[in-house]
């Protein structure tokens, strides 16, 4: 029935079920329960002595590695009749000295014997003066020591693996009661008793383990010096430690690895790392020591990954952030000449790299670098204050001479304003060059940390809002590229520069006062049409509402549409003219600009300079029957406005004829300015050869004397443009000059442009523009704040001072940063006004009154 | 017969010299006889992929081996039908399966 013939897989299997069926009807016939041959009876001339006899000589074959020649059939089925025969615990014994013998004579004392007198002489801290060649020499020792260990180990595992086959019927059975650990766990532990915790000598302190320890941490030691040390075998070693445990339970947490190798390890470690850290401070280079620093962790997690056990990667990687990199990384930073300033200065991203992941390692916020990274910043962003203040400064100096030398003002004034333009300009695209700098160094080195990046915006802002002129210098920023520097530039490009600046606009707390001075400018811009382009402005804008919110932008917007209504209001005015007015008089074109007064910075048109109230300019006849006309052509339109008109911001294309004293005629086509419009007219009025002094013409037109002067310099003291002849012939304006018509005027060009001296382009101010400035932006600061206070003590009704005050700061923090006492004063201001009171039964509450 | 341990089959001998050729991976769904045919332990089984089983008859290592082919068969499936035993071998091979660790 059995096959006895050796045929493939194929066969046999097609045999075996083949025959399942047949077998299975043969073996039902029966129907009845044969009782199983008893084989182990069988045989009772086998008692239990004469079977472990048996056994164990063949175990201490195993040992002696001379398996091939038994059967494991064999030994199993002694085992498993001398566990059959009840003497299961009999046998465990017997096994368990067999191994205790063989342990403590053959393999400690194979061990033993390799142990080399350096490897215990080392063993004393006293004798660890080790010079070179006996560090070569205690190696060479170790090593072979370290085989013998490993190869003892490796011999025991194998053998106590086939031992514990062969013995597996035992365990199954004896170890079901729960009361022993199997076989495999005693002759580990025996393991442990007989070979590592054996003293070395007899009557010897130093046991194997203890040579053990101090042989692995001196080739680690080897290592990390530098050395090639044999890998593999340690590992090995390692796998030994792992391999066995403090108790029998066997828990993970009590390998002698985890027990008393870690411990040992970790703290010679702490040890090196600590002397390592001081000799590195010590070469005082940040970039040495963390270049070391990480080369010593990617070392340490090598070393755990090959040569110890990864699972005390963490706790080593802690040892180095402790010992290494924590203590030492504030000084690091420091350093200096090569700490990270030094880096930041030269740009040196891989440093910085280094220095960020090594201080990510020990401080979630990375404290030490975020500190100092902040430090440089607001150090260079006060150098680029104090050098856009120093700019200015020079110039302001010169000024004061030339006040004192009057021929030489309108010159120096020339010059002073730009260089003071160009310096805040400066100032702003020294910050972004620095942004730029700090934004790269941000992304290729601090991993786009966050932390880091809040404390560099914090930085930046610092050290704009020392700047008080920031926005000032911001808004003149734009205004000079809104102007000229736009021009020629894709949309992208613009848009990138927009963008830039209001990344500065972002960090600037007053945001009231960049915005008085932003319209300021825009006035101007848009009155004189000098914007290179509306989209532009327009894109501005609305990056300004995403940046700052709409309430931010509703005025400046409504300049914009102050600028389109006025556009069609001019041309529906000229329509009116063409269809009422006489056809035989001339006409005189007018754009006329309809200004919402609440909405414009009048400051910048109507000068009320010294709190004199300036009397409205008189314009010439032709002028001033234009302006009636279209007074009432807007009156009729909107009844009950009231139009004033600022003369300071127009301009004028005349047409000019001048007789040459030879006969000739030469017309030129003038652009000039409102006022000297009125003033070139005046000397319509004038016979050839007579003159007009200074007084009168400020008499006849009441031009303020500020613009009057400024205007007639450009048309009598500017070369180019010297439309009148003044008397005497200087380049300032004296209230006791004459001015006559010069008929000798020439140009180039056909249409001459006029300019105003210094009165056309948007500068920084002058301290007394800036002190107005403040006053006026204080004054709409307390506006702003009473506002505010109102707001809430209409929805609260009843609140705490401090309460109070933090609503309001945080109300207006968008805008500007108000200052306290403003606000007490505020508070105490609506008080005495009755909007709010102080309740009586409440100290420092405050309620609303209704 | 070296290469025998890296041979697919293996011998199961019975006490009474029946002989069955099975897969080795059949084979070692016994504990015992996987220890027995361990390479890395040496031991003569090992050596030579002959497994002599000196107190399990034929007649009970035919239905021990039917058991091993039967378990690799369905090894991985579920609902598998019950394998036919006949009531006069259940105590023998209750014996044989204790012994072999099955």
């Amino acid at each position: 029935m059995a096959t006895t013939s050796l045929g493939s897989q194929f066969d046999i299997s097609k045999a075996v079920s083949n025959h399942h069926t047949i077998v299975m009807a043969a073996m039902r016939a029966r129907h009845k329960i044969r009782a199983p041959r008893r084989i182990v009876a069988a045989a009772p001339t086998e008692d239990f002595d004469t079977l472990w006899n048996v056994l164990s000589s063949s175990l201490t074959e195993i040992h002696t590695k001379n398996a091939s020649t038994l059967s494991f059939e064999e030994l199993y089925r002694n085992a498993y009749r001398m566990v059959l025969m009840m003497r299961g615990d009999d046998l465990y014994e017997r096994v368990k000295s067999l191994e205790e013998n063989w342990l403590r004579n053959h393999v400690q004392k194979q061990v033993t014997e390799s142990i080399l007198p350096i490897l215990v002489r080392a063993q004393n801290p006293q004798s660890l003066t080790d010079v070179q060649d006996q560090s070569n020499e205690r190696r060479a020792a170790g090593e072979r020591f370290l085989a013998v260990v490993k190869e003892a180990w490796s011999d025991h595992l194998l053998c106590m693996g086939m031992i514990t086959d062969v013995l597996m019927y035992m365990d199954r059975i004896t170890a079901a009661d729960r009361t022993k650990p199997s076989i495999l766990v005693v002759s580990m532990a025996l393991f442990r008793d007989h070979v590592l915790r054996a003293p070395v000598r007899s009557g010897s302190d130093i046991t194997v383990a203890q040579i053990f320890e101090s042989t692995v941490l001196f080739m680690i030691q080897l290592e990390r010096e530098g050395h090639i040390i044999d890998r593999p075998l340690i590992r090995n070693c390692m796998y030994m430690l792992e391999g066995l445990y403090e108790t029998v339970a066997e828990e993970e947490s009590s390998t002698l690895y985890l027990a008393t190798f870690e411990p040992a390890f970790l703290s010679t470690s702490r040890d090196f790392y600590k002397e390592e850290g001081a000799r590195l401070l010590e070469v005082g280079d940040a970039a040495t020591f963390c270049r070391v620093a990480s080369q010593r962790i990617s070392e340490e997690h090598e070393r755990c990954h090959y040569t110890l056990v990864a699972q005390t990667e963490p706790k080593i990687g802690e040892v180095l952030n402790e010992e290494l990199i924590r203590k030492n990384i504030e000084e690091v930073v420091r350093l200096e000449g090569t700490g990270v300033r030094h880096m930041l200065d030269q740009n040196q991203l891989d440093g910085l790299r280094t220095v960020y992941t090594l201080n990510s390692r020990v401080d979630e916020k990375k404290s030490a670098l975020t500190s100092q990274v902040s430090k440089r910043i607001v150090e260079l962003g006060m150098e680029i204050n104090t050098s856009s203040i120093a700019a200015p400064q020079a110039p302001a100096s010169a000024e004061k001479d030339a006040g004192s030398e009057k021929k030489e003002k309108g010159k120096e004034k020339e010059k002073a304003v730009n260089p003071q333009t160009a310096s805040a300009i400066k100032w702003v695209d020294d910050i972004l060059a620095l942004k730029r700098q700090f934004d790269n160094v941000w992304e290729k080195s601090f991993q786009s940390d966050q932390n880091l990046h809040k404390s560099i915006e914090d930085s930046f802002e610092e050290f704009i809002n020392k700047n008080t002129r920031s926005s000032e210098y911001l808004s003149l920023f734009f205004d000079e590229n809104l102007k000229k520097g736009i021009k020629g530039k894709t949309e992208d490009e613009v848009d990138a520069l927009l963008d830039n600046g209001i990344t500065l606009l972002r960090y600037i707390k007053d945001k009231d006062l960049f915005e008085t001075y932003y319209k300021k400018h825009l006035a101007r811009r848009l009155l004189l049409k000098r914007s290179a382009s509306m989209d532009a402005e327009r894109q501005m804008i609305s990056k300004m509402k995403m940046e700052v919110g709409n309430q931010f932008t509703q005025r400046i917007e409504a300049m914009f549409k102050d600028m389109t209504v006025s556009e069609d209001l001019s041309a529906s005015y000229k329509e009116h003219i063409r269809r009422s007015g006489d056809p035989d008089k001339k006409p005189i074109d007018l754009d006329v600009h309809v200004l919402t007064s609440t909405m414009w910075p009048m400051e910048a048109m109507a000068k009320a300079r010294n709190g004199q109230v300036q009397l409205p300019c008189i314009f010439p006849r032709e002028i001033e029957n234009l302006k009636q006309s279209f007074e009432k052509f807007y009156l009729d339109k909107h009844s009950g406005r009231k139009i004033s008109w600022q003369a300071g911001m127009g301009s004028a294309d005349i047409r000019a004829t001048f007789q040459r004293s030879n006969g000739k005629t030469l017309r030129y086509e003038l652009n000039v300015s409102t006022y000297m419009l009125v003033i070139l007219l005046l000397f319509n009025d004038v016979p050839d050869g007579e003159s007009l002094t200074f007084e009168e013409i400020q008499e006849h037109t009441c031009i303020p004397e500020y613009d009057l002067i400024r205007n007639l310099q450009s048309l009598a003291v500017a070369p180019k443009t010297r439309i009148l002849k003044k008397e005497p012939m200087s380049k300032d304006v004296k209230p006791t000059d004459r001015f006559s018509f010069n008929n000798d005027f020439q140009s180039a060009f056909m249409k001459v442009r006029i300019g105003v001296v210094a009165g056309g382009a948007n500068k920084v101010e002058n301290q007394d523009q800036r002190k107005e400035t403040e006053k006026k932006m204080n004054d709409e600061r307390g506006g702003s704040i009473e506002a505010a206070i109102v707001r809430i003590m209409k929805q609260r009704k009843k609140l705490g001072h401090v309460g109070l005050m933090n609503e309001v700061l945080t109300q207006l923090s968008a805008r500007f940063v108000p200052d306290v006492n403003m606000v007490k004063k505020r508070i105490e201001s609506l008080i005495d006004r009755e909007y709010l009171e102080r309740l009586e039964d409440e100290p420092a509450t405050y309620g609303y009154i209704a | 017969m070296a290469d025998s341990i890296q041979s697919e089959f293996v011998t199961l001998v019975s006490c009474d010299g029946f002989e069955f050729i099975i897969p080795r991976s059949a084979a070692c769904i016994s504990g015992t006889i996987r220890r027995m045919l361990d390479p890395t332990s040496k031991f003569s089984e090992a050596l030579s992929g002959r497994c002599v089983l000196e107190n399990i008859t034929g007649i009970v290592l035919e239905k021990v081996c039917e058991y091993f082919m039967y378990n690799e068969k369905h090894k991985d499936q579920a609902n598998v039908a019950d394998m036919e035993i006949q009531a006069e071998l259940c105590l023998e091979l209750l014996m044989a399966a204790d012994y072999l660790d099955t």
